[in-house]
C-alpha cells in the first residue's frame, strides 16, 4: 500500500514537472523551420470515398520531386523540405475533426492543404478559421468554398478546382446554344452536391430552363436507380444530365443499358468522368451506351495518348515513375489532379517569400496569377483576386469515345462570378 | 478476515481513488491535444458501460449502438442549432430521449435473441443515418449540422482540458449509477435473465420488463455519449455514425471484458488508441500504403488481445489475481511441507 501511495506521489510530481515543459517550445510560425515546412491534410484512405485516395499520393509525389530538385543551389522551397502529412479520416467527420486538431495542435503544421470531401472539410472550417490556420485548396468543388459571402465567414479557407455550379452552367450554356430544342432530364444525387449542379445548370440554361422535363433524385446510399431511369425515359427525355458521384453514375449507365435506353445526349459531371471510372462504366454498360457522353476537364488527361509529347505530361509521368508507389495507375486522372494542386501550393509557398507566415501564405493564395502549371490544360490560369476566390475557373468541354476524351471547342471561362 | 483480505479492500478503494486522480492530473501531464483524445476515451467509456449493461449483464447483443449515439448527437445538434437550447442542457435530454427510443426498440426486439437480435440491431445501425439524411430541414440532411465550437467556460482551462474534464465528470457519474444499479436487485434480475431465463420467470422476474429496461439503460448511456461527441466535434452528419462505429463499440466492450464495468476503461482506451498504435506500427515498418497495412495491424492487435486475454482486460486482471493467490498458497504449502519435513 505504501508503494502505491509513493507511486501516486511520483505521478503527481511528474505531472507538475511535465506541465511547463509541455507548454514551451513555440516558434514564430508553426510548422516552419530553417529546413522544413510541415503541412497536412485529411483524406479518405479508407471508407466509402477511398477511391479518391490517389489525390494525396499525387500531391506527395510532386512534393518529393520539389524536395529533391535544386533551385538556386538549394533543394525544396527556399531550402526547406515540404513535409506533407496526409492522414486518413475515412470520410468520417468525427475523425476529420480529431485528426485535423492533431495536425494543428500536436504536429503544428503550417497549413492544411488539399483536405478532401465537402462535409468533412465543412466540419473543420470553423476550427481552422478560429485558429487562423490556412485551410487551402480543399479537394471539393462545392460552390461555398469560393462564394463571396462565404469568404467573409471563412477568410482562411479556399478551394481550388472549378466549382460544381460553374461546371453545370457550362453544360447549360452549351445546351441553350447547340441543342435549343432539347428535352432535358436530370438524375441527381439528392444532397447539396447534386443541387449545386442543378442550380448551375438552370443558371446556364437561362430562358431554356423550362425545357427541363423531369428531375429524378437518388440518395447516395441507394443501391438502385432503376425507378429514376425509367421515369426519365417515360418523360421522353433526349438530353440526360447525370449529376452524381462515381458509383451511382456508373450504376446509372449500367441501368440504362439494362433497360435498353440511350438518350441522344448524355452529360456527366467531371468528378465521375475520370479514366478509371469511365473504364468501369464501359465494362458494366458497354461502350455503345457510354460513347458520346459529354463532360468537362481542366487538367491534362493522362489517359489520352494525344498528350504523349507534351512537356507537362512527360514531367508528370517521370515524377510518377520516380516518386509514386509502384502500383499507382498513371492514367488515373486523380493523380494528376493531386499533382496539379501540389504545384499550385508550391507556387503559393514561393510567393509567400523566404520567411513565410500563415497570413503571408493566405495573401499569396488570394492574390495569385499563375499561368505556368504544366499539369493543367494550356491556357488555364490559376487566378484569384479581391472578389474572386475560385483559383481555377476555366474548363474545357470534352466528349468520350472508345476509351478516351477529346476536347470540343475552346476553353470556357466562368469568370466573373457574382 | 485475514490481513490479506483487508488489504484487498484497501487496494480496491485506492485503485478507484486513483482514477479520478489520474483524470485530474493526466491532462496536465501531456500536451494539450492529448486531453482531446482523453475526452474521446471518456465518450467511448460511457457508451460501452451502457453496452455492457445490455450485452455483458443482460446477455443481449447490440450491433447498433452507434445508432443510439447518433440519436443522442442529433438531439444535441437539433436542440442547440434549431431551438437555441444551451448546449450542456441538451446532454440529459439526449440521454432521456435516446433511452426512451431504446426502450421502445426493446419491445419488438423481445421476440429475438442471439444472432437474430444482433441482426435487428445491426439494421438500426444502417438505417438511422439514412433517416437522418431524409428529413433535411430538420436534421440538416447529408450536409449535417454545424454546432458552435466548444470553449471552456472556466478561465485557465483550455478547450481540450475542459472537454476532458466535462466528459470524465459525466463518465464518473454514469459509471457510479451503473455500478449501483447492477449491484442491487435490478442487476440480479438482469443476470438471472441472462443466465437462466426459465428460472428467472419462475421466480417472478418478468423477462419483457428487464430486457426492455436493459435496452433503455444502454441506449440512454449511448445517447449521452453521442451528445458529448456532438459537442466535442461541433458537427454531426450521417457519415459521423458509420456502421463501423457500432462494431467498434462492441469490440471495445469485448476487449474490456463483458460483465465487468471497470474493464470498460481499458476497452475505451483500446477503441481510441489502438487504430493509431496500428498506424505507428505500420509506419515504423515502412510500408508504402500505410493505411491498408494499419488496418491489418489493427486486426492483428485485436486478435492478439483476444487470444491473450479471452475474458478481456477484466478477465486478465481476474486471472492475474487468481494466479497470485495460487502462488501464495503454493509458497505457504511449501513452507508447511518444509516445516513438517
Amino acid at each position: 500500500m505504501r508503494r502505491l501511495v509513493v507511486a501516486l506521489g511520483v505521478v503527481a510530481i511528474g505531472a507538475a514537472v511535465a506541465l511547463p515543459g509541455a507548454m514551451g517550445g513555440s516558434t514564430a510560425t508553426p510548422g516552419v523551420t530553417a529546413k522544413i515546412v510541415s503541412i497536412g491534410g485529411t483524406f479518405p484512405f479508407s471508407g466509402p470515398a477511398s477511391s479518391y485516395a490517389p489525390i494525396p499520393v499525387g500531391m506527395q509525389a510532386y512534393f518529393s520531386y520539389v524536395n529533391a530538385k535544386k533551385t538556386n543551389g538549394k533543394r525544396g522551397v527556399f531550402g526547406r523540405q515540404i513535409k506533407f502529412n496526409a492522414v486518413d479520416d475515412g470520410y468520417n467527420p468525427a475523425l476529420t475533426v480529431q485528426k485535423t486538431k492533431q495536425l494543428v495542435e500536436q504536429d503544428h503544421v503550417f497549413a492544411l492543404v488539399g483536405g478532401l470531401g465537402t462535409e468533412p472539410q465543412e466540419a473543420v472550417t470553423a476550427y481552422a478559421n478560429q485558429q487562423k490556420v490556412p485551410q487551402i485548396y480543399v479537394s471539393t468543388g462545392a460552390t461555398e468554398w469560393g462564394a463571396r459571402d462565404k469568404h467573409e465567414e471563412h477568410p482562411w479557407t479556399v478551394g481550388w478546382q472549378p466549382d460544381y455550379q460553374a461546371e453545370a452552367a457550362i453544360y447549360g450554356r452549351y445546351i441553350a446554344k447547340n441543342l435549343p430544342n432539347a428535352k432535358i432530364g436530370i438524375i441527381y444525387q439528392n444532397d447539396s452536391y447534386g443541387r449545386d449542379y442543378i442550380n448551375g445548370l438552370e443558371a446556364g440554361l437561362g430562358s431554356h430552363k423550362s425545357q427541363i422535363a423531369s428531375q429524378q433524385g437518388f440518395e447516395v446510399t441507394d443501391t438502385s436507380v432503376t425507378n429514376q431511369v425509367i421515369a426519365l425515359r417515360r418523360a421522353g427525355v433526349d438530353t440526360l444530365m447525370i449529376f452524381g458521384t462515381p458509383t451511382p453514375t456508373i450504376r446509372t449507365y449500367a441501368t440504362m443499358a439494362a433497360v435498353g435506353w440511350k438518350p441522344q445526349n448524355i452529360f456527366l459531371n467531371s468528378v465521375s468522368a475520370t479514366d478509371t471510372f469511365m473504364g468501369i462504366a464501359v465494362a458494366r454498360a458497354g461502350a455503345a451506351e457510354v460513347n458520346g457522353s459529354i463532360s468537362t476537364y481542366y487538367t491534362k488527361d493522362p489517359a489520352n495518348p494525344s498528350w504523349a509529347n507534351d512537356a507537362g505530361m512527360k514531367l508528370y509521368k517521370s515524377i510518377m515513375a520516380k516518386y509514386a508507389p509502384a502500383n499507382a495507375k498513371v492514367t488515373d486522372g486523380l493523380y494528376i489532379y493531386g499533382m496539379a494542386k501540389a504545384y499550385t501550393f508550391v507556387q503559393a509557398l514561393k510567393a509567400a517569400g523566404p520567411n513565410p507566415t500563415r497570413a503571408g501564405l493566405m495573401k499569396a493564395v488570394l492574390n495569385m496569377n499563375d499561368k505556368s502549371n504544366p499539369f493543367l490544360l494550356p491556357g488555364v490560369v490559376t487566378k484569384t483576386g479581391k472578389t474572386d476566390f475560385f483559383p481555377i475557373s476555366q474548363q474545357q468541354l470534352i466528349r468520350f469515345n472508345n476509351g478516351t476524351w477529346s476536347p470540343m471547342g475552346q476553353l470556357t471561362d466562368t469568370r466573373p462570378r457574382g | 478476515m485475514s490481513p490479506f483480505g483487508a488489504n484487498r479492500i484497501l487496494w480496491r478503494v485506492l485503485a478507484l481513488a486513483a482514477v479520478p486522480l489520474l483524470v485530474v492530473f493526466l491532462p496536465k501531464a501531456f500536451n494539450d491535444y492529448f486531453n482531446y483524445r482523453l475526452a474521446f476515451v471518456g465518450i467511448y467509456f460511457i457508451a460501452i458501460v451502457g453496452l455492457n449493461v445490455l450485452t455483458g449483464y443482460n446477455g443481449q447483443i447490440s450491433l447498433g449502438h452507434g445508432a443510439f449515439m447518433a440519436i443522442g448527437a442529433y438531439t444535441t445538434a437539433i436542440l442547440n442549432v434549431n431551438y437555441g437550447v444551451g448546449i450542456y442542457w441538451t446532454i440529459p435530454v439526449a440521454g432521456i430521449l435516446t433511452g426512451a427510443f431504446g426502450f421502445l426498440f426493446g419491445l419488438p426486439a423481445l421476440r429475438l435473441s442471439g444472432v437474430y437480435l444482433a441482426l435487428a440491431t445491426f439494421s438500426l445501425a444502417t438505417s438511422i443515418p439514412l433517416v437522418a439524411k431524409r428529413f433535411e430541414g430538420f436534421t440538416g440532411g447529408g450536409q449535417g449540422k454545424t454546432i458552435a465550437l466548444p470553449s471552456s467556460p472556466i478561465g485557465g482551462l483550455s478547450t481540450n482540458e475542459w472537454l476532458s474534464y466535462l466528459t470524465w465528470a459525466i463518465a464518473g457519474l454514469m459509471f457510479g449509477v451503473a455500478w449501483l444499479v447492477l449491484r442491487g436487485q435490478l442487476g440480479r434480475a438482469f443476470r438471472a435473465v441472462r443466465d437462466a431465463p426459465i428460472a428467472a420467470v419462475s421466480s417472478g422476474v418478468s423477462l419483457a420488463r428487464y430486457k426492455t429496461l436493459a435496452f433503455g439503460i444502454a441506449a440512454a448511456y449511448a445517447g449521452v455519449a453521442g451528445a458529448l461527441l456532438a459537442i466535442a466535434i461541433a458537427f454531426v452528419n450521417p457519415d459521423t455514425f458509420p456502421v463501423s462505429l457500432s462494431i467498434l463499440l462492441l469490440t471495445g466492450a469485448v476487449v474490456g471484458g463483458l460483465g465487468s464495468l471497470e474493464g470498460m476503461l481499458f476497452g475505451a482506451v483500446f477503441i481510441q488508441f489502438a487504430p493509431s498504435w496500428a498506424e505507428h506500427l505500420s509506419e515504423h515498418l515502412h510500408y508504402n500504403e500505410a493505411t491498408v497495412q494499419s488496418t491489418v495491424f489493427y486486426g492483428l492487435i485485436l486478435l492478439a488481445v483476444l487470444f491473450l486475454m479471452p475474458g478481456g482486460a477484466a478477465g486478465l486482471i481476474h486471472q492475474l489475481g487468481n494466479g497470485l493467490k495460487r502462488l501464495r498458497k503454493w509458497r505457504y504449502s511449501r513452507a508447511d511441507s518444509r516445516a513438517t519435513a
